[in-house]
């Protein structure tokens, strides 16, 4: 290209020199350099469209240049200016504008000439103007109006009454018919709760509509009062922040203790935790003594160290792809703004700059994707003694190791031989052989090597595939080095997965047992390999196949273990100068594998002491280590943030301190502010009471959860690329409430449920649905397709088996987690299998078998508002599955019981469960006959999969 | 106010705008199917009618292909030993690499390693391919390769991710959803879009290969292969009571509707029971290869039950062409399994060689069957076939073993079929194959030319999520002209 400029220089020099005609005067903008723009690059970069973030059509713009690119034009020199570099480009793909030809060779010489006279573009001549992207509607102070006057005055019960009134009157159209009582009691009980109302309930609500003014009010009391309330308004905020039980990418592995964080939003919506607080828990609740709390700063999807390339770009693009995501989840559930599109560029529509978005990323540069343990009183107390036994506990094993046997392993196992004074290494006599494997423990000590790569290959078994519950590895300091939590990676030959048993990584997790365990895919064989994260000089390898001593099967009787020195493979132990396994011996005990001959009396007694002494501090140490933990993040000192060039973490250029989004706030922190302060910066300024997206995104979201459509019908984007609101007054109205009531859910919810807008029949109507279609104006209530959760839950519940147990670790809905199988979806459910499915262990993108296909978000990206698809997937999922099967079965034995065999009675009962109803005289025939042909069951799947009953009234 | 003003975005999916007048007699299953027949075509963003998300639809404009097959290669199969030649790299053999990296993704580099499998040329355009894929070597002059592709990312989860999704991070929509959202499919009687999973086991990244991330969960593909059809096609009970148990529900439901004038949400869920019906007769049918001639067992090798493992991925090949024959939109059919050391993908870290002897003999002459079959009976015309790896694998060996680590710089795809130019090789890696160096394409365009070739126009076609209007190609992509017919 170098040459091609040349080219051009000359060429123009030329040009120049003998066509005094063409340049006699001065390039001027707007008559000579404008028309070119017009013609050849507005298209593209001008008022509709900024490709690659470049504007020419005005002046600051033009100058400032697009992405990455620096200023497009300096003034004075035209070859340093991008701008001519593109439209000069001999490569196609790079040159301006796109196209075989390029601009015509005049127009690029009037270009080059401009610059070269310093690129004047006078002001006040621009046809365009810039508009203030602070100009929009959500980024402005809230405008409370007071309700407006309507025509019809005895509908409206309350201000939100006469917001939509005053639409439907401007439209010309007027609000439904209030729905049967029943079917507004069925519509808020499943909306608030997830469940319907019993029979019981039913009866009473009807009986207090009759003789009470306030018998609306006390059902939603009560609704808003039940545990209940909490478990159905969490999955909305879990779907919102996508939550999961696994850590998703390739392995999706088990993320054990993230559920802390599902059970603390259930927690904070049913004791009506207002929602400021709500916000600063979530961003630094190890503050304000909610730790699982911040669970929601590590909900994303995450690539666990093994999985990170070794080099070093690899580990940073990680890193920047998990801050990410974190600063996704802030802005956007709490802002409604779409700050990440500010990654690799300024945002192209809100003022947000890509300097915006680093700095947003400072203020959560601390926070790792870890367990941390959880805060209770004791807590720091507990696990500083602990430490402390673990310490001493270390410290004995190491003292009572010099009393193991160094291994001396056949470093040529192919020239093995028979023969004892051939090769005395790999053949030691037999009275020199340490003791035979045994399944409760086994050590292999030997000369100290300094590696950061070690495997146990096993050769042979007793029986079937190995299994290993643990495999530890020390360092001549007496620390385990193999364990996980120092970020040792794990790589396994093979394994038979069987979920929470039998895991690859259980065999370093530092939990013994066989329900902790690793088992291979081979019958006598298999690699363990561990990648510790540095250098260590190890001199000792321990482990079992049941540290428990339940189990003696599966045990490796020939292995060998190796460490990577300088490249190559070195063996250090093997089972080769191990006594021959036999399984009929008695199993040993730790004191057998010590060499105890050669020690005086005195000697044998100390080292008896020390075991003895260990075995109590291991008791001990494990007592005061049962402290809860969660995956909540862990907090250290925050990595230095730059602004990246392109997004590019190879492209660092200067460091940002952690700071709120320019446009809307000024707090700026020192760029070497504690990790805490940060977050809580961060947090103070999003629930500013003057906010303007806080509340606004908010109110608008349970608007939408309660009618199915926001306001806005982008919930996670209020930006000036998002819709505007249908009814802005009524909006900000309700936002301004909010804050005042002390940001209470609990009495949106009332006010929106008790609204005469909410207690419309959704009785469709022609003449209006010609005018909004959408029901946007709300001139009924929407009628939606109830969630996957509500069908699940409230199948099993009229089957009288709801398990309610509320919190804890979910319930498996696969038998097998990942591996070659994939997830194996669990058919059959009982005992804690039916609990609400929001108690379902959580597995990233893995669908329920059954209601995945119910447009369950599958926990990659935030889902503010689920789609409602309608496929015969789920016809085929909810008509055949064992699980309508056994529910229906549940129900008709239910009927049974309640009913005795009298068909009639069992239909009537099976309606007012099912379908909150009594049947007609018609359906009670048709569902008794079919009842008494094809069973009590085939009528209940039948209710189960009745319009009716998959859709709120 | 008028509606529009309320919601421009208000056209999209489940938006529903539009109302069947019919009254609830009309609704019977022929009307509704009769609709679901009916074509739409594209604006700027797709309009999906919500009663029948699955009609077809047309594209932005004329495009060759109808049908797309996908063989996805799980793990990274390595471009130096298949269809990459680099004689350098057979001079330099057992040599550092000069300049090259001291570590990449799993650890230190060993030396350059020459191409573990000797290689010849085929065909007109006498083109290099090695031995170990001696079926698809002699199919050359029928493919396209792009020998120049990049990923962003250099592990398995992300990468595939990128290749699927467009995307590295979890969430997004699949190339199949963004297609069957994008075009519906021709035979409402299967799903539009169906993922074949590998005997050996499902892929590293599992159902984010298939998944709808964003997209309604209607577009998700529905794994299907020839040992296990769509799970809960039937029930366990006889077929009378089946039977009479729809007739009761048809008639709870025409009640309901007719109570609830209108509502086309509920006339869909009626017709997606209908649906479900002729699925439950139609999956059968597709997935049952009795009928298949036996000369055509033999071609793909599904008859040899000497080697099992090919046997069933030839059959799974078998049956990615009976359902594109019956007008399925998108089928994935995928080869190699989970990480598992190279054992069961083609992930060839330690013994290279070894596990692709393996792994070759069960891809190579069931896909190579399976693009004769297509030509021989005219589908290659309107099927557009495309095999692509997440990404290729280095000129050198790892420090201390005899394979391949992961190199993200420089891979070779091709693509086969309708709207391509066959037997044309596209871009080029330096002489040791390390990376890319002349037409380098990002997956983006890898993406972007299939949707081309399907006739739509990868940056319009969008769907807005989070405040984002969406692509499967984010705000990158080029259609790479030189492929094309």
């Amino acid at each position: 290209m170098f040459r091609w400029l040349l080219c051009c220089v000359c060429f123009w020099c030329l040009l120049d020199a003998f066509s005094p005609s063409v340049f006699a005067q001065r390039v001027d903008y707007v008559r000579d350099v404008r028309p070119i723009l017009q013609q050849h690059c507005y298209r593209c970069h001008g008022e509709q469209r900024q490709r690659s973030g470049l504007r020419l059509d005005i002046k600051s713009e033009a100058f400032k240049g697009g992405d990455g690119w620096g200023e497009s034009l300096i003034a004075g020199d035209p070859e340093e200016s991008p701008l001519m570099q593109l439209v000069t480009a001999d490569d196609r793909d790079m040159r301006m504008p796109p196209g075989k030809d390029g601009l015509p060779p005049e127009a690029i010489a009037v270009l080059r000439r401009w610059i070269a006279e310093g690129a004047h573009w006078p002001d006040g001549v621009d046809l365009a103007e810039l508009e203030d992207r602070m100009d929009h509607w959500s980024f402005k102070p809230l405008v409370v109006t007071s309700p407006p006057a309507v025509a019809t005055a005895d509908w409206a019960r309350g201000p939100i009454d006469r917001f939509v009134l005053a639409g439907l009157e401007q439209t010309g159209l007027s609000p439904s018919a209030p729905a049967e009582p029943l079917a507004w009691l069925r519509r808020v009980s499943i909306d608030l709760t997830g469940l319907p109302p019993t029979p019981d309930e039913a009866r009473r609500f009807l009986e207090r509509v009759a003789t009470s003014p306030t018998a609306y009010e006390e059902a939603v009391d009560r609704l808003l009062a039940s545990p209940r309330y909490g478990e159905r308004w969490a999955q909305h905020w879990l779907d919102l922040v996508r939550y999961a039980d696994t850590h998703g990418f390739e392995v999706n592995t088990e993320r054990p203790n993230a559920w802390p964080y599902r059970d603390y939003v259930i927690e904070a919506l049913n004791s009506d935790t207002p929602y400021d607080r709500f916000v600063r828990e979530q961003i630094v609740g190890d503050a304000f003594d909610q730790d699982p709390a911040t669970g929601f700063l590590v909900t994303a999807s995450v690539l666990l160290p093994g999985q990170i390339g070794k080099d070093e770009a690899s580990k940073r693009l990680a890193r920047q792809d998990a801050l990410d995501e974190i600063v996704n989840n802030v802005s956007q559930t709490f802002m409604g703004l779409s700050v990440g599109c500010a990654r690799c560029h300024d945002h192209k529509f809100d003022p947000i700059s890509a300097r915006d978005y680093y700095s947003m990323q400072a203020f959560v540069a601390g926070v790792e994707y870890k367990e941390r343990r959880v805060e209770t009183g004791d807590a720091e107390e507990r696990r500083r003694r602990a430490a402390e036994l673990r310490e001493r506990i270390a410290a004995i094993d190491q003292r009572l190791s010099d009393h193991v046997p160094l291994a001396r392993p056949q470093t040529h196992a192919a020239g093995r031989t028979t023969s004892a004074k051939l090769d005395r290494e790999s053949f030691p006599p037999q009275e020199a052989r340490r003791t035979a494997v045994d399944a409760l423990l086994n050590i292999d000590r030997f000369a100290p090597v300094t590696t950061d790569r070690v495997r146990f290959v096993v050769a042979a078994t007793n029986t079937l595939e190995p299994c290993i519950d643990e495999l530890e590895v020390f360092n001549v300091q007496g620390e385990n080095v193999a364990a996980a939590e120092r970020g040792t990676g794990l790589m396994v030959s093979g394994e038979t997965m069987v979920a929470n048993r039998h895991e690859a990584h259980f065999v370093h997790d530092g939990r013994y047992g066989n329900e902790r365990s690793w088992l291979s895919n081979q019958d006598g064989a298999g690699t363990i390999e561990l990648q510790f994260a540095d250098l260590q000089t190890i001199d000792r390898v321990v482990w079992s196949r049941d540290r428990n001593g339940q189990f003696h099967d599966r045990l490796a009787t020939d292995y060998h273990i190796e460490a990577l020195v300088d490249g190559v493979w070195r063996r250090v132990a093997d089972a080769g100068d191990r006594h021959g396994y036999d399984a009929d011996a008695a199993p040993t005990r730790l004191a057998d594998e010590l060499r105890l001959s050669g020690l005086s009396d005195e000697g044998r007694r100390q080292v008896e002491r020390q075991r003895k002494e260990k075995q109590s501090l291991e008791k001990a140490a494990a007592e005061a280590e049962q402290g809860p933990v969660a995956f909540a993040g862990r907090f250290r000192t925050p990595d230095p943030i730059h602004l990246l060039s392109r997004g590019d973490p190879e492209q660092p250029r200067d460091r940002v301190p952690p700071a709120v989004l320019s446009r809307f706030g000024e707090q700026t922190l020192a760029p070497d502010c504690d990790e805490q302060t940060r977050r809580l910066a961060l947090a103070d300024w999003i629930v500013r009471p003057d906010h303007p997206l806080t509340s606004r995104v908010l109110v608008n979201r349970i608007w939408q959860w309660h009618f199915g459509i926001g306001f806005v019908d982008t919930p996670n984007d209020f930006g000036r690329n998002g819709s505007r609101p249908s009814h802005p007054e009524l909006l900000d109205y309700l936002a301004d409430q909010f804050i005042r009531s002390g940001w209470s859910l609990k009495q949106l919810h009332r006010r929106i449920v008790l609204s005469s807008t909410y207690r419309q029949s959704a009785q469709h109507n022609a003449f209006a649905a010609q005018r909004d279609a959408d029901v946007r104006l709300l001139w009924r209530f929407p009628r939606r397709r109830v969630e996957a959760e509500v069908i699940r839950d409230t199948m099993v519940a009229v089957g009288g088996r709801l398990e309610r147990t509320m919190g804890g670790r979910g319930f498996d809905r696969f038998n097998k987690r990942g591996g070659l199988s994939g997830f194996t979806p669990v058919e059959s459910f009982e005992g804690e299998g039916l609990r609400r499915m929001i108690y379902a262990h959580k597995v990233r993108r893995e669908p329920d078998a059954v209601f995945g296909a119910f447009d369950c978000p599958d926990g990659g990206q935030s889902a503010p508002r689920r789609s409602e698809s309608t496929t015969p997937i789920q016809a085929l999922n909810l008509f055949n599955s064992t699980f309508t099967a056994e529910q229906s079965a549940a129900l008709s034995q239910r009927l049974r019981r309640e009913c005795g065999s009298d068909v009639d009675t069992q239909v009537a009962r099976a309606f007012e469960l099912v379908l909150c109803r009594s049947p007609t005289p018609t359906e009670q025939k048709e569902a008794g006959r079919l009842a008494a042909q094809h069973g009590l069951e085939t009528m209940c799947r039948v209710l189960f999969n009745c319009n009716e009953f998959l859709f709120s009234p | 106010m008028t509606f529009s003003d309320l919601s421009p975005n208000g056209s999209q999916l489940l938006d529903r705008r539009r109302f069947l007048t019919e009254s609830a007699t009309a609704l019977g299953s022929i009307a509704l199917l009769e609709l679901l027949n009916q074509q739409q075509s594209l604006g700027a963003s797709v309009q999906v009618d919500p009663e029948k998300p699955f009609a077809a639809r047309s594209g932005h404009y004329g495009g060759k292909a109808k049908n797309v097959i996908v063989v996805f290669c799980a793990g990274a199969v390595s471009q130096l030993e298949t269809w990459d030649y680099k004689p350098e790299l057979i001079r330099l053999d057992g040599k550092p690499m000069p300049g090259g990296p001291a570590v990449t993704f799993q650890g230190p580099a060993g030396n350059l390693a020459r191409p573990q499998y000797r290689f010849r040329q085929h065909g007109q355009s006498g083109k290099w391919v090695s031995d170990m894929i001696p079926h698809l070597a002699e199919l050359t002059d029928d493919l396209a390769f792009v020998h120049s592709l990049t990923s962003t990312s250099n592990t398995h989860g992300p990468a595939e991710n990128f290749l699927s999704t467009g995307f590295q991070l979890d969430g997004f929509p699949s190339l199949g959803a963004w297609v069957s959202y994008a075009l519906g499919t021709e035979n409402q009687n299967l799903p539009a879009y169906v993922a074949i999973p590998d005997p050996r086991g499902v892929p590293q990244n599992g159902a984010n290969n298939w998944g709808a991330g964003f997209l309604p969960a209607a577009f998700q593909g529905v794994m299907m292969s020839s040992r296990e059809p769509i799970r809960h096609l039937r029930g366990a009970g006889p077929a009378g009571r089946d039977t009479a148990a729809r007739d009761w529900l048809r008639r709870m439901n025409g009640r309901h509707l007719e109570q609830n004038p209108g509502d086309s949400k509920l006339a869909a869920r009626i017709a997606s029971y209908e649906l479900a019906a002729r699925m439950q007769l139609s999956v059968p049918e597709v997935t049952a290869l009795d009928d298949e001639p036996a000369h055509v067992l033999k071609a793909y090798g599904a008859d040899d039950t000497t080697q099992p493992l090919r046997a069933a991925f030839a059959k799974n090949c078998i049956l990615a062409r009976r359902l594109v024959e019956r007008g399925v939109r998108f089928v994935q059919l995928f080869n190699g399994a989970y990480a598992s050391g190279g054992e069961l993908n083609w992930d060839g870290h330690n013994k290279l060689k070894q596990q692709y002897d393996r792994h070759a003999a069960i891809l190579d002459q069931p896909v190579a069957a399976l693009i004769k079959d297509l030509k021989q009976r005219g589908m290659l015309e309107d099927t557009l076939v495309v095999w692509c790896t997440e990404f290729g694998r280095m000129p050198f060996f790892q420090k201390g073993s005899q394979g391949r680590d992961h190199n993200p710089n420089g891979f070779t795809c091709w693509l086969a079929g309708a709207g391509v130019k066959a037997g044309v090789s596209h871009g080029l890696t330096d002489e040791l194959g390390r990376a890319a160096v002349q037409d380098v394409h990002p997956l983006y365009d890898f993406n972007a030319t299939i949707l081309h070739l399907l006739g739509l126009d990868h940056e319009r076609l969008t769907f807005k999520h989070n405040g984002i209007e969406r692509r499967l190609t984010n705000v990158e992509g080029h259609v790479i002209g030189d492929v094309l017919a």
